[in-house]
């Protein structure tokens, strides 16, 4: 294996967000293959970060700037990968649901699903049911992940539900949802097809619903 | 029932140790033999003090006051009983063992047996097992009870039982004992007759025993 | 007679000093005139306006000044009362008082009976209020949760219509807007016998939420501005999380948390001037591995802490954070974390400090965490309470009475003192071995469950007025009709 390699997969465990492009420049220069550059630098070097945030070596701050380098070396790839026929993970639009303002749980699973591969459009916090299925028809997405903190927002996850059945688009997307009241059970209450109790599990649970895991 | 003697177990459960000997008194001169006052006054009073202590609704200085209270009454009525020809409960022969001055514990077994109607004899602390042995013989005692707070010093138990043994005046005795490192195997080891706990303990051990015997 | 004789009554504690908590009090300041909070209010935000904030969109930021005099209209002390007059039940807010009490809305409740997690349910708040009722450590009722089994709007309204009835220490009371606070309200007004008599003696306290970073959120704003206007007495208390939503240090924490809080502060002056006003705020770290908000964590009490002195020296009281855990069950991690962060708060006298009861980051609501803090929070008093020193309590006369080799248990002394200077558990074990093992060998868990059980079966809460009693049916009622056509 190249050297190269080892020195990306160092830098995303670093998280050397301005290293990351420059490194993967540098494998293109030598006539390294996208695809590889990808899955046997910047993946291995994610996956070691997720091993190493769930033994409790890593930090939530640092593992967001892994994704953010991941992310960064991802962009550089994008182009080459289209070209080359290599898909992307998949799509994803997120948001928080009505009624709710609380942004950062939701950023976090943004960040996370970017790190994973995912292109992710983040409709941002008090998103209306209307505003989701509009953002699926617009943005076609494999995945919808929506986000709450409150108890007394929660319901407004299960009226998105409806929304999406309602304008008939439900079997075009899966659902994800998280938050700190939410838990297997609501989700499976509410029909939504997976529950992520933190942005690493959901970006885990993302990888899953389009069958990248 | 006569309202003196309620008014004597009230002053009982009260523990009012200094207006118990009018009220004896008062007693008395309304015609109440010694027997009733003793058994339909002192007692009722004893036992009531005795399931609140049990309950937690009582604490050991009101309870000691009430044992207090108690022997003030019987010291009045002490030779009217003999008199009569009532007996006493029992005579205990109490004392903390050769090499101990702690005289707490052993005090508030006294004064709880007192009040629960027996003669006490108190040899006080760091009592030789010989002279257990004397007192037992001059004083013939329905229970020798022996008090130690040492775990350095609970030995001398077992040393004033053999004396007993061997002056041949263990079967006439029944021989309880007690103490913060005092417990049940401790007395079966030593060949004790029984154990307590406590001073509220103590005074229903010594009532089982002289019940027994 | 003495002279310069200098008493320290009880524990001292003193965390921060006079000159940082004036660069605290500078910072928030600060914050409030440079950086300003969005307040998602239109009302509100002409409020603020119209008192001398500096409005730009959405954008509000207040002139010192303007915080400096809203500071000053608050009270620092005040009474919250029982509402059946019993004035064991009454909170006299004031400097060196602590109190304690549960907190509201997790999903979940330790269901007494079988100690498993379920969703909350009506019948909990009444459950929540007859334990609180009459725990003698517990001063004021939150529900512990949020009502799953009703229509979803009416949760607040439903919560509060079962625990009026079956408490009568005051409560904190939580809603989602104005039409629950109203339902609220006027359960609180009919036992009170009006709104003016409501003012005179108020019977409970509004709680709002506010958005970490800098938001006051439209819910929150229109909640103040309905206690305010009611004259109810109301807490302003905003989530954040150390370095996640508010800075990582504990001193930024605070200054962010107490910036959030003020806002609030300088709205309801606005509206109802003296109007008592608790500065709020759970401060804890967002942990950076689990993602929670740690109830748990020493830097809860320590933030906490911080924040109570710097609203002391600002001049207001506080609502304080406690006696809750991190773990899911009743056991050492929940007995751990809760007593430590019970007796923290006890001693810096946070005036209301909530969350008793707290179990999973506070997902999870259990009474029974809540008795067993009943206990910890005993001991804390007991401790904060301190040493009182004079000729009675120097006891030389006692000492000379007995002499050596006596004891004091007939002593008059010891019958004068032995109840008021000691305290008494109710749920720590101290028998010797054999009495412990006769009486079933319990655990502090089976005893709290035990005494949980107990107070169940056989408390009875004084009552509420029969009046009272027709107001909440005929309020629930109308609050039916109110949401029949929603979803």
């Amino acid at each position: 294996m190249s050297e190269i390699y080892e020195q990306i997969a160092t830098g995303i465990l670093e998280g050397n967000v301005p290293k990351i492009p420059e490194l993967v420049q540098k494998a293109l220069d030598e006539g390294l293959n996208a695809n590889d550059i990808l899955n046997d630098g910047l993946v291995v070097g994610m996956n070691e970060v997720g091993n190493r945030f769930k033994s409790g070596a890593m930090f939530i701050p640092e593992v967001l700037k892994s994704a953010k380098a991941m992310h960064a070396g991802q962009e550089l790839l994008r182009s080459l990968l289209a070209a080359s026929g290599a898909a992307q993970t998949g799509k994803i639009v997120l948001g928080t649901v009505q009624g709710d303002l609380h942004d950062i749980g939701k950023n976090l699973v943004g960040m996370m699903c970017e790190g994973a591969g995912f292109e992710v459009i983040d409709l941002g916090f008090n998103i209306e049911p209307e505003k989701f299925t509009e953002a699926i028809k617009k943005h076609q997405p494999n995945i919808v992940g929506m986000s709450a903190l409150l108890t007394t927002t929660m319901r407004a996850m299960g009226y998105t539900i409806k929304a999406i059945e309602e304008a008939g688009l439900r079997d075009k997307v899966k659902v994800m949802v998280g938050g700190a009241p939410v838990d297997a059970e609501f989700a499976e209450r509410i029909g939504a097809d997976g529950y992520g109790h933190n942005a690493v599990s959901g970006a885990e649970l993302a990888k899953k619903l389009v069958g990248a895991a | 029932m006569s309202e003196v003697l309620t008014s004597i177990s009230n002053a009982i459960i009260q523990g009012k140790k200094d207006d118990i000997g009018e009220l004896t008194q008062k007693a008395l001169d309304e015609g109440q033999s010694a027997q009733d006052i003793l058994y339909k006054g002192l007692m009722p009073g004893m036992d009531h003090v005795s399931d609140k202590f049990k309950a937690g609704d009582m604490f050991v200085p009101e309870v000691m006051r009430s044992a207090r209270s108690m022997a003030n009454s019987m010291k009045i009525l002490k030779p009217l009983l003999i008199e009569t020809g009532v007996a006493m409960i029992g005579k205990v022969l109490l004392g903390t063992v050769k090499g101990d001055l702690h005289d707490i514990g052993k005090n508030l077994v006294g004064m709880m047996c007192e009040g629960a109607g027996f003669e006490v004899k108190d040899l006080g602390i760091s009592v030789e097992p010989e002279a257990f042995v004397e007192a037992v013989k001059e004083f013939e005692p329905d229970i020798v009870g022996m008090s130690a707070l040492l775990t350095t010093t609970m030995r001398s138990m077992g040393d004033t039982i053999k004396a007993l043994e061997e002056a041949g005046v263990r079967d006439r005795v029944k021989v309880m004992i007690g103490g913060a490192p005092v417990n049940q195997s401790f007395a079966d080891k030593i060949g004790a007759d029984a154990y307590a706990p406590d001073a509220a303990a103590a005074s229903d051990v010594a009532k089982k025993l002289v019940k027994k015997s | 007679m003495r002279t310069n004789y200098r008493i320290n009554s009880g524990v001292r504690f003193e965390m921060l000093s006079q000159d940082q908590l004036q660069e605290l009090f500078d910072g928030v300041l600060h914050v409030l005139e440079n950086i300003g909070l969005e307040v998602h209010h239109d009302e509100g935000r002409d409020i603020l306006k119209n008192a001398g904030a500096w409005v730009d969109g959405k954008r509000v930021r207040i002139p010192q000044y303007l915080v400096k005099r809203s500071l000053e209209m608050a009270p620092r002390s005040f009474t919250i009362y029982a509402r059946d007059g019993n004035p064991k039940h009454d909170i006299h807010i004031g400097p060196g008082r602590a109190h304690f009490g549960p907190g509201p809305t997790p999903p979940n409740f330790i269901d007494v009976e079988t100690q498993e997690r379920r969703p909350y349910v009506k019948d909990d708040a009444r459950i929540v209020a007859t334990v609180v009722d009459a725990l003698p450590n517990i001063d004021f009722c939150e529900s512990l949760g949020t009502i799953s089994d009703v229509h979803p709007d009416l949760a607040a309204s439903y919560e509060f219509a079962e625990m009026f009835p079956n408490t009568s220490k005051p409560i904190v009371a939580w809603s989602y807007g104005w039409d629950d606070s109203e339902d609220i309200h006027k359960i609180a007004v009919a036992e009170a016998g009006g709104q003016d008599a409501f003012e005179r003696r108020p019977n409970y306290v509004h709680y709002c939420e506010p958005l970490s970073p800098l938001v006051s959120t439209f819910e929150a704003v229109d909640k103040l501005i309905f206690a305010a206007r009611h004259r109810v007495p109301l807490i302003f208390t905003p989530c954040p999380l150390a370095g996640g939503t508010a800075p990582v240090t504990a001193a930024g924490i605070i200054i962010q948390a107490a910036a959030e809080s003020w806002m609030g502060l300088v709205l309801a002056q606005a509206i109802q001037p003296g109007v008592p006003f608790f500065m709020g705020g759970v401060l804890s770290v967002m942990d950076m591995n689990a993602m929670i908000l740690s109830y748990g964590a020493p830097e809860l009490a320590l933030m906490m802490a911080g924040a109570t002195e710097l609203a002391h020296f600002a001049g207001l009281p506080l609502w304080q954070t406690g006696g809750c855990t991190d773990s899911k069950v009743l056991d050492e991690q929940a007995s751990l974390e809760g007593s430590i962060s019970c007796f923290f708060s006890a001693l810096t006298g946070g005036d209301l400090c909530h969350d008793v009861g707290y179990t999973e980051s506070g997902i999870t609501g259990s009474i029974l965490q809540t008795v067993m803090m009943d206990e910890a929070i005993g001991y804390s008093r007991r401790i904060t309470r301190g040493i009182e020193v004079n000729e009675d309590t120097l006891a030389t006369d006692t000492i000379h009475n007995v002499g050596p080799n006596g004891h004091y248990l007939y002593e008059e002394h010891t019958h004068r003192y032995f109840k008021t200077e000691f305290w008494y558990p109710n749920l720590c074990d101290r028998h010797n071995f054999e009495e412990w093992e006769a009486a079933g060998k319990t655990k502090m868990r089976d005893r709290v469950i035990e005494r949980t059980r107990d107070i169940l079966s056989s408390h009875k809460p004084s009552a509420i007025k029969p009046a009272t009693k027709k107001a909440i049916k005929e309020i629930l009622e109308a609050a039916e009709a109110r949401v029949k056509d929603k979803q």
